[in-house]
């Protein structure tokens, strides 16, 4: 009950004019955004950072936490209507958005079970997290500078490790990741080093300006490649009235809905597991319920289940990051490091010493969630315009904002050039197949990690024993070989016939 | 005898990554090691301590990420993309000149009437909204001091 009560202080704090307003325009354009293909939640709220400067912390993260949260609810829009997912959490909605949409000629229906959907999974996701997080926060209290070293190369193991199809590349940018962030002042002693003679790198790699590039830019030049397409819709009007589901269509999605919602919230708790992962589990789960239709032709509880597992994912990954301060995915990354930027510590202290900060981002995703299922169903009949902006026009759009982004977050041309750099990097690093998620949270870690690891060797004078002699550091490390080992086992089972390799789809 | 194994494993731009993060981790080590130290008996851990740890960790990892990346298909990079890389580099080199956010304007024109051949209306259209965006959102809101460049400097002076 105590939660509760913070959670209503929460909500006080949130009702100000212009933290609405903040959690309004995080929702209309995490919707848009998540509505265009290409772009994603990452890229963003990588591109709003520098917005939000402007705001008090509170209101800021607030506006991003809007953003992240109803790029969920748009994410499915462009599923359903182009067969192409917004982001990738969006992916399992594809198989039964689309055929709804074309086969059965319900797109507004298919529409409407998504936003539902994702508002079930995201209220589950948010109960369990008002419930979670304090209690997460209590375990982390107990955590010295041993217990978080492990914990933290377990995030960032697991996140290397699971995230893209190749572990050694998820490895080898979280490791870049790590330098990269090594670079201007021990976070110890305060003294210069890997500056390279030069001013600027004695302040290190600003981090908005990175992401920025990282995500954003590299993510204008992929859109190159793809210009000239036009989207091809399956429908040319949506009208509110046409998109009306019936009662029978509720009672076919409220049980996947919360089933999926359940899932996905424990799911989105796990580093590196995610709302893409939610919502591919949640969707074979319902494989093995009852549906009225088979999934994969246009079945409403196909898209209830993949919609609400994303969602509840999207909330409980709020729970480590809120915590224990471990994002579990790039997104959730880059809020860290806007919290970083404006001199909050999220972890076990957060609920102790910024209540009203805690409290009031877990009441403003309630708000978000009714706010996003709001603005999704009011968008419906401006759909086919979102989606028919060509990729021509974001092109110079997106650049112009990515330039002027990084600039205003340093007042210097090193921003911009910084952005320009990473963002080359970015786009050669996917080309061949790297995931930067990795390397954004090594990158928003590795300070942490490396403070609380000369810490640890400090206190056990340099003996790695201390690591096994505690027991939540053990488990930790068991857990990082498991990760670590998953792959290769299952890749012998796999040569030894134990095992069948997945087909493709 | 397996196909893969009868072919002849050939350098290509996939072997790039591992290869500059090899280097970038051979840096780093030696940096650590020699500049800022790794392990002092009454300070315990310096400087270089953490970053010596990675570096060594990154350098197997490119080992390993290099015997893998033969296998990788190579990429193709389409020439056309490389121009938002020279269209962005365009506006940072002119913004030196006549400011950022002129710069930027002529950048949107240029980008959408000559290049992509889009129609005048379109065209401004587009550039109305971006000059809405930077110049509400970042002159008038966030006001941020975007530079002038050396002839608006010059005329100023």
């Amino acid at each position: 009950m105590e939660n509760f009560e913070f959670l209503l202080h929460g909500f006080q704090v949130v009702f100000t004019l212009e933290n609405l307003i903040a959690t309004l325009i995080g929702c209309l354009l995490g919707l848009i955004i998540g509505a265009m293909p290409g772009i994603g939640s990452l890229a963003g709220c990588a591109l709003l950072l520098p917005l939000t400067y402007r705001f008090n912390p509170t209101t800021a993260i607030i506006m991003l936490g809007g953003l992240y949260y109803a790029n969920m609810f748009g994410g499915s829009f462009s599923a359903i209507l182009l067969n192409i997912p917004g982001d990738t959490p969006a992916i399992m909605t594809t198989l039964d958005g689309y055929p709804m949409a074309t086969k059965k000629k319900r797109p507004g229906q298919a529409l409407l079970t998504a936003n539902f959907s994702s508002f079930i999974g995201g209220f589950i996701g948010m109960i369990i997290l008002t419930f979670t997080g304090p209690a997460l926060a209590n375990v982390g209290l107990k955590f010295g500078p041993v217990e978080m070293t492990t914990l933290l190369l377990f995030a960032m193991t697991s996140i290397g490790w699971l995230v893209g199809e190749n572990p050694t590349k998820g490895l080898i940018l979280t490791l870049l990741g790590m330098l990269v962030a090594s670079m201007g002042m021990d976070t110890l002693t305060g003294s210069p080093r890997y500056d390279f003679g030069n001013v600027y790198l004695l302040g290190g790699v600003p981090f908005t300006p990175f992401v920025i590039g990282i995500v954003g830019f590299s993510q204008v030049i992929l859109l190159m490649e793809q210009r000239n397409t036009a989207p091809k819709l399956v429908t040319e009007k949506l009208t509110l009235r046409g998109s009306m589901i019936t009662k029978h269509d509720v009672k076919r999605l409220a049980l996947p809905a919360i089933r999926g919602g359940i899932l996905g919230t424990f799911v989105g708790v796990l580093p590196g597991a995610g709302a893409t992962a939610a919502s591919i589990m949640s969707y074979s789960t319902q494989k093995s319920f009852k549906s009225e239709e088979p999934l994969g032709t246009g079945a409403i509880e196909g898209i209830a289940a993949s919609e609400s597992a994303n969602n509840g994912a999207a909330a409980g990954a709020f729970a480590p990051l809120l915590a224990l301060g471990i994002p579990g995915s790039g997104t959730g990354a880059v809020l860290l490091g806007g919290l970083m930027l404006w001199g909050l510590n999220p972890g076990p202290l957060l609920f102790k010493n910024s209540p009203d900060f805690a409290w009031g981002l877990i009441a403003s995703l309630f708000i978000a969630n009714v706010l996003a299922l709001a603005v999704s169903w009011g968008v419906i009949p401006f759909l086919i315009k979102i989606l028919s902006v060509p990729t021509k026009l974001l092109i110079p759009i997106i650049t112009v904002v990515c330039i002027v982004g990084s600039y205003s977050t340093s007042n210097s041309m090193y921003g911009v050039i910084i952005m320009f750099i990473s963002g080359v990097v970015g786009y050669i690093m996917q080309k061949f197949q790297y995931s930067y998620a990795p390397l954004l949270l090594a990158f928003v870690l590795s300070p942490m990690l490396e403070s609380n690891m000369r810490k640890a060797f400090i206190i056990s004078r340099g003996s790695v024993q201390i690591f096994v002699q505690k027991p939540i550091s053990l488990v930790f490390l068991i857990a990082i070989v498991g990760i670590v080992l998953f792959p290769v086992v299952r890749y012998f089972l796999m040569r030894i016939g134990v095992i069948q390799p997945k087909t493709a789809r | 005898m397996s196909t893969a194994s009868t072919e002849k494993r050939h350098f290509s731009i996939n072997q790039i990554i591992p290869v500059v993060s090899a280097i970038i981790a051979i840096v780093f080590v030696w940096l650590g090691l020699s500049k800022y130290g790794f392990w002092n008996e009454q300070q315990g851990p310096m400087s270089g301590f953490y970053p010596t740890i990675i570096g060594i960790g990154l350098f197997l990892m490119s080992i390993v990420g290099f015997i893998f990346s033969f296998k990788d298909k190579t990429p193709i990079f389409p020439a056309d993309s490389w121009m938002a890389v020279l269209g962005a580099l365009g506006i940072i080199a002119a913004s030196f000149l006549i400011g950022l956010i002129p710069s930027a304007g002529i950048y949107v024109i240029l980008w959408l009437r000559w290049y992509e051949k889009l129609s005048w209306k379109t065209t401004l259209l587009t550039f109305a909204v971006i000059m809405a965006i930077v110049i509400g959102c970042f002159v008038l809101w966030l006001q941020v001091p975007f530079p002038r460049g050396m002839i608006l400097d010059a005329i100023m002076k």
